[in-house]
């Protein structure tokens, strides 16, 4: 230290490169000096637990998936082998074949895919909207419609099932069908549809229609809330120089606000289309007879499968997870690829609670 | 030639401005319609479905014309009376829910905001991990809950390693950690009390259906902790505050709004939750015939009970709650 004024002595020297020696703290005394102190290693404790922690909860959450992939490669005769834990001895791959086969996978498939698409899509089109209404124009009730939003979020859908059943077995709009039909206690001279005074829209596709084209549809009141939260971050002078430019309310929407919000949209398409694609509560409410095959269906343990002896009980448990499996599997590969939207959105709608 | 145009325009605009209309009718009637899906469903449907289920509530249902139309049969509050005294299991299934729902709501905000103060951290995978916990809100819903509920045999069959389950009386490996570890002889030792010491283990023993319904609040904290700003940090670090102090000086006011908003959401998820045990009985019990009102009358009551109690909690919660910004 008392030579620190003296000047770096060359080591060695090539065509290119000059490595100089300076005259400094030993190696192993500056990595002392930086790792062995309380600080750093309170740091270290500190990163050990976090990952300790993240990672056993991640096991927690992803534990059952391998159980039940793993369950749905194992033969009848593995679970009554003791020895047989997560590792199939028996690789097999009748009960993804047989699930195919006779619990009319294919056909699930189609029409909750295509139930589930149409839905998301109104869905998603329909909140975007009504969430640019609530965010950007002032307008008498406007508070008090975004009340409304959330009111329809918070009362359960349970409480209102059987209303809601009944709405659809006997739809009719503002007694229209029943002032045509003679019913009207008030008009009953007329009788254009022969005495029926409601339509039944249940086992159709109708009642998801118009609950997704009110936004009343699952979670729909989220949905609103989100876009409308998105759309207050929008600055007000793109639409103002669309307007000066002369471009009209719903031309500024479409040709401006639309493709600015693809982001959020996606999002809340990913959202409507994953809660519709497992959805119980409206599929078993409005579709009651079984001929329209729908994902709920296919969980069921095909014939060929069906056998009893020791572990049947287990091993229809394992069918019934493979299924479920089946079901998820286009919803895991739309995560995979999806999952970085999904996040972002929640997180860019704030969901500020001011 | 200009005089010429200015006189031209001079006349012209008395007969445009009746046509033109300011830009704040013209902003309230966009605001209209935009709004018009909503306004038309809720007061076409939304509006007479709420209506007709308290009418439901307090009748009974017949069907004439061979299930054609219905006939509504006044019943008063029998359908409520029978539900909280007539039928055997309805208010025991409603205590034990509300008792469910008063022990996990804290247990998944300190949950949440524990992983999302980790989260928030700069660490390698971050990202991967945030992906994980979300993983739940899409998959385990609905259908894939539902197959949930029967499958603990198979569960504790496959977690049963060699290592810790030896116990064939455990039923999943959560459990067997816990008796492993003998939690409950750990806090008997810290003086806190015998309840705490259950209401731990409990916990303990629900992680995976606490961490299962966590997903978003998770986000949500995740965003209100990223939006406070890194120079309060950065200036109580300079004054010398630990961690610890940070924590609970800065962190904890900053995120309290966000603290009130999950508090809610949590609830109203749990209220609409396929799987919640008063709900699922309330469905049994629409299931069974000629008590499909009945079953209405107690959503009702347990409605009801839950909006109260989430009022009064968040208004008393809203005295505590920190706003930065006071206008």
């Amino acid at each position: 230290m008392n030579n620190s004024q003296a000047e770096p002595r060359v080591k060695r020297e090539t065509k290119n490169t000059i490595k100089v020696e300076f005259d400094r703290t030993p190696f192993w005394q500056r990595m002392k000096a930086k790792f062995i102190n309380k600080n750093f290693l309170s740091k270290v404790i500190w990163t050990i637990f976090r990952y300790v922690i993240l990672i056993g909860i991640s096991y927690i959450i992803l534990f059952p998936f391998f159980s039940k992939v793993s369950s749905s490669f194992m033969g009848p005769e593995d679970f009554v082998d003791a020895t047989v834990k997560l590792i199939p001895k028996n690789f097999t791959l009748d009960t993804y074949k047989y699930i195919f086969l006779e619990n009319k996978y294919m056909q699930a498939l189609g029409n909750t895919a295509l139930l589930s698409i149409s839905a998301a899509l109104i869905q998603t089109f329909i909140c975007a909207m009504i969430g640019y209404g609530l965010a950007k124009f002032k307008f008498k009730g406007n508070k008090i419609l975004f009340l409304l939003v959330i009111f329809t979020m918070i009362i359960p859908h349970q409480t209102l099932q059987l209303s809601l059943f009944m709405k659809f077995r006997y739809f009719d709009v503002l007694g229209i069908m029943q002032l045509l039909g003679g019913g009207a206690s008030w008009f009953p001279h007329l009788n254009i549809t022969g005495g029926v005074t409601s339509i039944n829209l249940t086992n159709t596709y109708a009642p998801l229609a118009i609950l997704s084209a009110t936004g009343l549809a699952f979670k729909n009141g989220l949905y609103i809330f989100m876009m409308s939260q998105f759309y207050r971050g929008v600055p007000n002078e793109l639409e103002e120089s669309a307007y000066i430019d002369g471009s009209g309310i719903f031309k500024t929407f479409i040709k401006i606000i639309l493709p600015l919000s693809v982001p959020m949209m996606i999002t809340i398409f990913l959202f409507a289309f994953s809660w519709q694609w497992t959805d119980t509560f409206y599929t078993s409410l409005f579709f009651t007879r079984t001929s329209m095959v729908l994902m709920k269906n296919v969980i069921a343990i095909p014939e060929s499968l069906n056998i009893t002896y020791a572990g049947s009980n287990m091993y229809n448990a394992a069918i019934r997870n493979t299924c479920g499996l089946m079901i998820i599997a286009p919803l895991v590969i739309i995560y995979l690829f999806c999952q970085r939207y999904l996040i972002q959105g929640i997180e860019r709608s704030g969901m500020t609670a001011d | 030639m200009n005089k010429q145009a200015d006189v031209k325009l001079v006349q012209n605009t008395p007969k445009k401005r009746k046509k033109v209309h300011s830009l704040e009718k013209k902003t309230a009637r966009g605001g209209y319609l935009f709004t018009l899906p909503f306004i038309i469903g809720f007061i076409v449907i939304y509006l007479p479905v709420v209506f007709e289920s308290f009418l439901y509530s307090v009748t009974t249902i017949e069907r004439i014309n061979a299930g054609e139309s219905y006939q509504l049969v006044w019943a008063g509050l029998a359908n409520y009376k029978e539900a909280l005294f007539t039928d055997p299991n309805y208010s025991q299934v409603l205590v034990s829910g509300l008792q469910q729902l008063l022990l996990d709501v804290p247990a998944i905000l300190i949950f949440s905001l524990f992983i999302a103060v980790l989260l928030n951290q700069k660490i390698v995978g971050r990202a991967a991990f945030r992906a994980i916990f979300f993983v739940p809100v899409i998959l385990s819903t609905g259908l894939i809950l539902q197959i949930d509920v029967s499958n603990t045999s198979l569960m504790s069959y496959m977690s049963d390693s060699e290592g810790i389950g030896t116990n064939a009386a455990q039923t999943t490996s959560v459990a067997e950690i816990v008796s492993a570890m003998d939690i409950e002889y750990l806090f008997s030792n810290m003086k806190v009390g015998g309840g705490m010491a259950k209401y731990v283990s409990s916990i303990l023993n629900n992680i995976y259906n606490i961490v299962n319904r966590s997903g978003v609040q998770m986000l949500i904290f995740l965003a209100g902790l990223q939006s406070i700003s890194p120079a309060i940090y950065e200036s109580c670090s300079v004054e010398g505050a630990s961690a610890w102090e940070t924590f609970w000086k800065i962190t904890f006011p900053m995120i309290s709004p966000m603290i009130l908003v999950n508090f809610i959401y949590t609830i109203i998820d749990a209220l609409t939750s396929s799987t919640n045990s008063v709900m699922v009985y309330i469905n049994q019990v629409y299931g069974e015939a000629g008590k499909d009102t009945l079953s209405v009358a107690m959503a009702w009551i347990y409605f009801a009970i839950v909006i109260v109690a989430v009022i009064v909690a968040a208004l008393l919660m809203s005295l505590f709650v920190f706003y930065q910004r006071r206008d």
